[in-house]
């Protein structure tokens, strides 16, 4: 008997009938202890779209319709919908007998309160609120929507994974300014979230909620039956990645999202741990350029830093391990039905450094300091940061690298002033590849200007392409549109992607049913 | 008090006459001495000599880096990441495939010129604040409250919020970490001067109308050198360890400046698989702050013996 | 006595007040915008101006100090910006593990180090005062992490003696809470070890030199035993007063321990809270902080007359 167990046993008979009922639940197979990518620090997934607070509410709310595993919406809460032939009616009725997690029925103005605040902060609904001509309750169980203008994409805009999702909550709380957070978590999902358990930072904790009915169909990914075969998730932050390396080897915990890719070798080696990809649909990594200032509101500067830029070097820095990464000449997520790399050639083949060089004096660069703005305290865009300093010495340009939190590059990368002046030339990030699925969940390739995302790109090409993309009536017609998109914004250069990268996740050999997905599935995971 | 006291090492006592630490610094900084001199020197003082040669060590690395078989620590060749140690990477690779030997020989640079800066720093400004304060009666309670205030916030905590005001660079954890020691220097030192005020000589000399810049500059200044100078080696080894820290914890240096902090924040996730990327720069971390640790408790037993007790 | 304790209180408002101002300001200036971290990477730039007007984060200096100031009197911390959790009952949850530790840390390093130099002050000069002082020098120029992944890597993962993270509350039994303990105790307990192990052997040495234990010893009155006990109560008041400055070094080496073995602590809280830039919160833990470091100290200097009978106030 090791000793760690030996101590758990004396103390176990020592304090008895102290120790607290909870204890035996705890450590048997009805509970789950997961350990998530961040942080959790906040419920409500429309105000705010980090994943990791998208990936927690999911558990709590649930949605009118689920996308599947190959994103087509399916039925969820709704019973039933009808649509009109010009898809400017539609008409959904709810499964009889939902349940808030307070016991209260879930009812047609809970759906109303809730699409309305969603409408505000996702760009789909903003869509369908600009041409939004009434919504209204038909009875307690059904709700209408009359819009002046089709929108063929509606079940996708209400059942998509993409950050913000469309979750029905009570009246009450749905009522909340959107760009403010909600003070109070009930939902009618699968989970109810133990606020009073909440330790922000390190431990959030989930109950099965007795009122939920799942769908009869079998589950996949937002679709189908949510059948949680726990009593108990609780969500573990660890502060410290050896840590959760460790944690995992010794069984103190069940399942980590992210592994890092340099601990995998470990983990595969542990005879109790199974590794596998997390999200077959990626993530891509940005190089993201402000345009608003000289010398990248050039389009020839923009164009020299993408023929100097090696993706491998990017992704060897992210990921390391070679199987996890590929080049990616091009905006969108590889596999996906739309993906196309027409006008991608600028990242592929060899470096084209002297090239570059010139083009950039031809721009009339003379050695401005080049502001890169760098989130220190998260590897992927530290690594990115990094090989960009290295990169933009060697094309010639002077660099001034500022060593940033995430939560300062939050701050500074709202700044329009010049770069000279606290504002900033480039900073990085990465996008969850199923965000960049097809120009509508895909904020960061917007090229609007002022409206768009930061860096505020601005081309009427690029803008008549996205609108092209909504127009198209099918399948065909908009993967035609994804690879006219693609050569546009290459062309124009809206930001540059640093390649194509997968990420882990493991668990212990005792739990089964862990499936590969844009974001944790709970449902249908069991543990012995 | 000192950590290899020899047997016929004077002892700190009680009853010890009181040294005044002026009259010590000969001992300290030997003229041009020969080879006897040398030898009862370092048999005197053995902390101080192994510290100091400790320290001259790194000091040495330090400068001669770019001579002593070193890369450009901060090139980048991801496709040669995370190698372990061998003949033509001694300390092997990081993550981004730089090599380490150069990023820790590079690196003592950045631990020594901010353990020295916030040293020298930190003495400077505290001894002007103590002097004010032991000096002008109606700044006093407002100076000393001001730096209760500060020191009650933990040196690390206030230094992680000081670097969130300001952008990583080295000069801003040198100004952090210096902001945080502030307040123990200008404590010494003010209590120095309260205990001179008494003293009849410069009573004697107030009396006597000599001004105030004198008085300090005669009489008080000579007195604080020697306790101010081993605080001061306290203050430099512990800023370079919390330089450590702050990189580790990501408040530190910008990472593309190589500093033992900053590797170390690099490997920390890789410690089982991979612990050389670890191990070197903590093994030259702690060498370099053992080396002026040492060195601060010679200066103190060879400065004052009756600080011994104080620590 | 009691005037004196009374004088002392007072006098800690002023220096609560000063680490209140000062503290709220530095946030004030610091460039890192809550907002943005909320609206997530998604969102855009309109996005995040309409959540920083609703968290009232757009409103002057004054108003916003002068609000927190009238709040924290009242025993009001005021409420996490992220988290919608009032400050107060974060600190509550987070502050006996925090408590646990630095309690832990300070039994243990007492318990080794005080023997520790008592050992070296009576084997003056030899090899065993040599080692003992060595590690103790050594343990200061350890950083806390390294000391922390070692003990980790031994005992933890490679002879599987004790979990190698996490935290389990007093509640539900000792041994399970001392089982998580031990190591981060042993990590944070170097630097204050070595500190109380020195001063130890220092005034050991110097109350063993005085005039009438040297002539008790000479004359061979009392056992050893009596002897050094004698010579303990008189080098306490030193001791302690180690103790209570080394608690501000205690809680900066717990922000790193709590990091590398996952307790969920205030340390650990406080750094999150900085990189989030959760105002409150960082306010209400760097306050709380303060205001234990001067109450210890005020101990400490209490502690003064029950050792050393001399010391009246």
């Amino acid at each position: 008997m090791k000793r760690r167990e030996l101590l758990a046993t004396g103390t176990a008979a020592a304090v008895g009938s102290l120790a607290m009922p909870r204890l035996s639940a705890a450590q048997g197979a009805r509970v789950l202890r997961f350990v998530p990518q961040a942080n959790l620090s906040s419920l409500d997934a429309i105000a705010g779209t980090q994943y990791v607070v998208r990936n927690a509410s999911l558990l709590v709310w649930d949605t009118l319709f689920g996308v599947d595993s190959n994103l087509v919406p399916k039925l969820q809460m709704a019973e039933a919908y009808e649509a009109s032939e010009d898809y400017k009616t539609w008409t959904i009725r709810l499964r009889p007998g939902l349940k808030f997690h307070d016991n209260e029925p879930v009812l047609s103005r809970d759906v109303i309160a809730s699409l309305n605040r969603w409408m505000v902060r996702d760009t789909m609904g903003q869509r369908i609120k600009a041409s939004l001509d009434a919504m209204e309750a038909l009875d307690d169980r059904t709700v209408r929507i009359r819009l002046n203008k089709p929108f063929p994409k509606m079940l996708f805009a209400l059942g998509k994974s993409n950050a913000p999702v469309a979750e029905i909550m009570p009246e009450r709380i749905a009522k909340t300014d959107p760009f403010q957070l909600i003070k109070e978590f009930v939902g009618s999902g699968p989970m109810v979230f133990k606020r009073d358990e909440w330790v922000p930072g390190s431990a959030a904790v989930f109950e099965k909620f007795a009122g939920y009915d799942p769908r009869p169909e079998v589950a996949d990914w937002l679709s189908g039956g949510k059948r949680v075969m726990f009593d108990r998730i609780e969500w573990l932050i660890l502060p410290d990645d050896a840590t959760k390396a460790a944690a995992l080897q010794n069984g103190e915990i069940d399942w980590w999202e992210n592994p890092v890719p340099d601990l995998v070798p470990l983990l595969k080696r542990n005879r109790n741990v199974n590794v596998d990809i997390a999200d077959p649909l990626g993530n891509i990594g940005s190089f993201r350029i402000n345009h608003l200032h000289p010398p990248f509101n050039d389009p020839r500067v923009r164009r020299a830093v993408m023929m100097a830029l090696s993706q491998e070097d990017y992704m060897r820095a992210v990921v390391g391990d070679d199987a996890l990464w590929k080049p990616l000449p091009s905006y969108f997520t590889p596999g996906t039905p739309s993906y196309s790399e027409a006008g991608g050639e600028l990242l592929t083949g060899p470096r084209r450094y002297d090239e570059a060089k010139k083009l950039l004096a031809e721009a009339g660069y003379k050695g401005e300091p080049i502001v890169l703005c760098v989130a220190t305290d998260v590897q992927i865009t530290k690594a990115q940061g990094d090989v960009t300093a290295d990169l933009l010495q060697k094309i010639g340009m002077k660099v001034d690298y500022q060593a940033l939190d995430w939560g300062t590059v939050g701050a500074r990368r709202a700044k329009k002033e010049p770069p000279s002046q606290g504002g900033w030339h480039i900073f990085h990030t990465w996008h969850a590849g199923a965000d960049c699925i097809n120009p509508a969940p895909y904020t960061a390739f917007d090229a609007g200007g002022d409206k768009a995302w930061f860096g505020w790109p601005k081309s009427d090409a690029v803008q008549a392409g996205i609108a092209a993309w909504y127009d198209a009536p099918d399948a065909a017609a908009e993967k035609a549109a994804v690879a006219d998109l693609n050569k546009t914004a290459m062309e124009f250069v809206t930001y540059i992607p640093t390649g194509f990268f997968l990420g882990y996740q493991a668990w212990r050999k005792n739990v089964s049913g862990v499936i590969k997905a844009p974001f944790p599935v709970f449902w249908g995971v069991q543990k012995t | 008090m000192s950590a290899t006291t020899l047997p016929d090492a004077p002892v700190a006592t009680a009853s010890a006459p009181h040294v005044t630490p002026a009259s010590a610094m000969p001992d300290v900084l030997p003229q041009v001495a020969p080879r006897g001199r040398v030898l009862t020197f370092i048999r005197r003082h053995p902390t101080i000599f192994a510290g100091g040669l400790l320290l001259s060590l790194v000091v040495f690395v330090a400068v001669a880096a770019p001579l002593l078989g070193t890369a450009d620590p901060t090139a980048l060749a991801p496709a040669k990441r995370t190698r372990e140690p061998s003949a033509l990477y001694w300390f092997g690779t990081d993550m981004l495939g730089r090599d380490i030997y150069s990023r820790v020989l590079y690196g003592a640079r950045v631990s020594l010129i901010v353990g020295f800066a916030v040293a020298l720093l930190a003495s400077v400004i505290g001894m002007v604040i103590g002097l004010v304060s032991g000096f002008v009666r109606w700044a006093d309670s407002v100076i000393m409250r001001v730096m209760d205030g500060l020191m009650s916030i933990p040196p690390i905590l206030l230094a992680i919020a000081l670097m969130a005001l300001t952008r990583g660079s080295v000069g801003n954890v040198v100004t952090a970490i210096t902001i945080a020691e502030i307040p123990r220097v200008s404590r010494l030192v003010r209590g120095v001067v309260l205990s001179l005020r008494e003293q009849p000589y410069v009573e004697a000399a107030v009396a006597s109308g000599t001004r105030v810049p004198m008085i300090i500059w005669r009489h008080i200044v000579p007195n604080t050198l020697a306790p101010i100078t081993v605080q001061a080696t306290y203050i430099c080894a512990s800023a370079m360890i919390t330089e450590a820290i702050l990189s580790f914890i990501g408040a530190g240096t910008p990472p593309i400046i190589p500093s033992w902090g900053n590797i170390m924040a690099e490997g920390r996730a890789l410690w089982q698989v991979k612990p050389y990327i670890v191990f070197f720069p903590a093994v030259f971390l702690s060498l370099t702050v053992l080396a002026v640790n040492l060195l601060g408790d010679g200066l103190r037993d060879a400065l004052d013996p009756r600080m011994a007790k104080r620590l | 006595m009691l005037g004196y304790l009374a004088r002392r209180m007072l006098a800690t408002i002023p220096v609560m007040a000063i680490v209140a101002l000062f503290v709220f300001s530095l946030l004030y200036i610091a460039p890192g915008d809550p907002a943005a971290i909320i609206a997530g990477d998604q969102a855009t730039p309109a996005d995040v101006e309409r959540i920083r007007a609703g968290l009232g984060l757009d409103r002057p200096f004054l108003i916003r100090f002068g609000e927190w100031v009238w709040h924290v009197l009242n025993g009001d911390l005021g409420v996490s910006i992220f988290t919608n959790l009032p400050v107060t009952r974060m600190i509550q949850q987070r502050l006996e593990p925090t408590m646990s530790l630095m309690v832990l840390t300070l039994i243990l390093s007492i318990a080794i180090a005080v023997p520790m130099g008592v050992l070296a002050a009576w084997n003056q000069g030899t090899w065993i005062d040599r080692v003992i002082m060595v590690l103790a020098v050594f343990g200061f120029s350890v950083p806390v992490f390294v000391v922390g992944y070692i003990l980790a890597y031994v005992f933890a993962l490679e002879l599987d003696w004790f979990p190698v993270q996490g935290y389990t509350p007093l509640a539900r039994g000792f041994g399970p809470w001392l089982n998580n303990l031990v190591l981060p105790s042993v990590a944070l307990g170097g630097v204050y070890i070595a500190l109380i192990a020195r001063i130890t052997r220092a005034t050991m040495l110097e109350v063993l030199g005085q005039d009438y234990v040297r002539t008790a010893k000479a004359k061979g009155v009392g056992s050893r035993t009596i002897l050094f006990l004698h010579a303990l109560k008189n080098a306490a008041v030193p001791i302690v007063t180690v103790i209570g400055i080394g608690v501000a070094l205690l809680i900066g080496g717990a922000v790193v321990t709590e990091s590398v073995f996952a307790i969920p602590g205030l340390g650990r809280l406080v750094v999150d809270a900085i990189l989030r830039r959760d105002y409150p919160v960082i306010q209400g833990v760097v306050l709380l902080f303060s205001f234990v470091y001067v109450l210890v100290n005020l101990g400490v200097d209490l502690l003064y007359t029950v050792f050393d009978p001399r010391i009246r106030y």
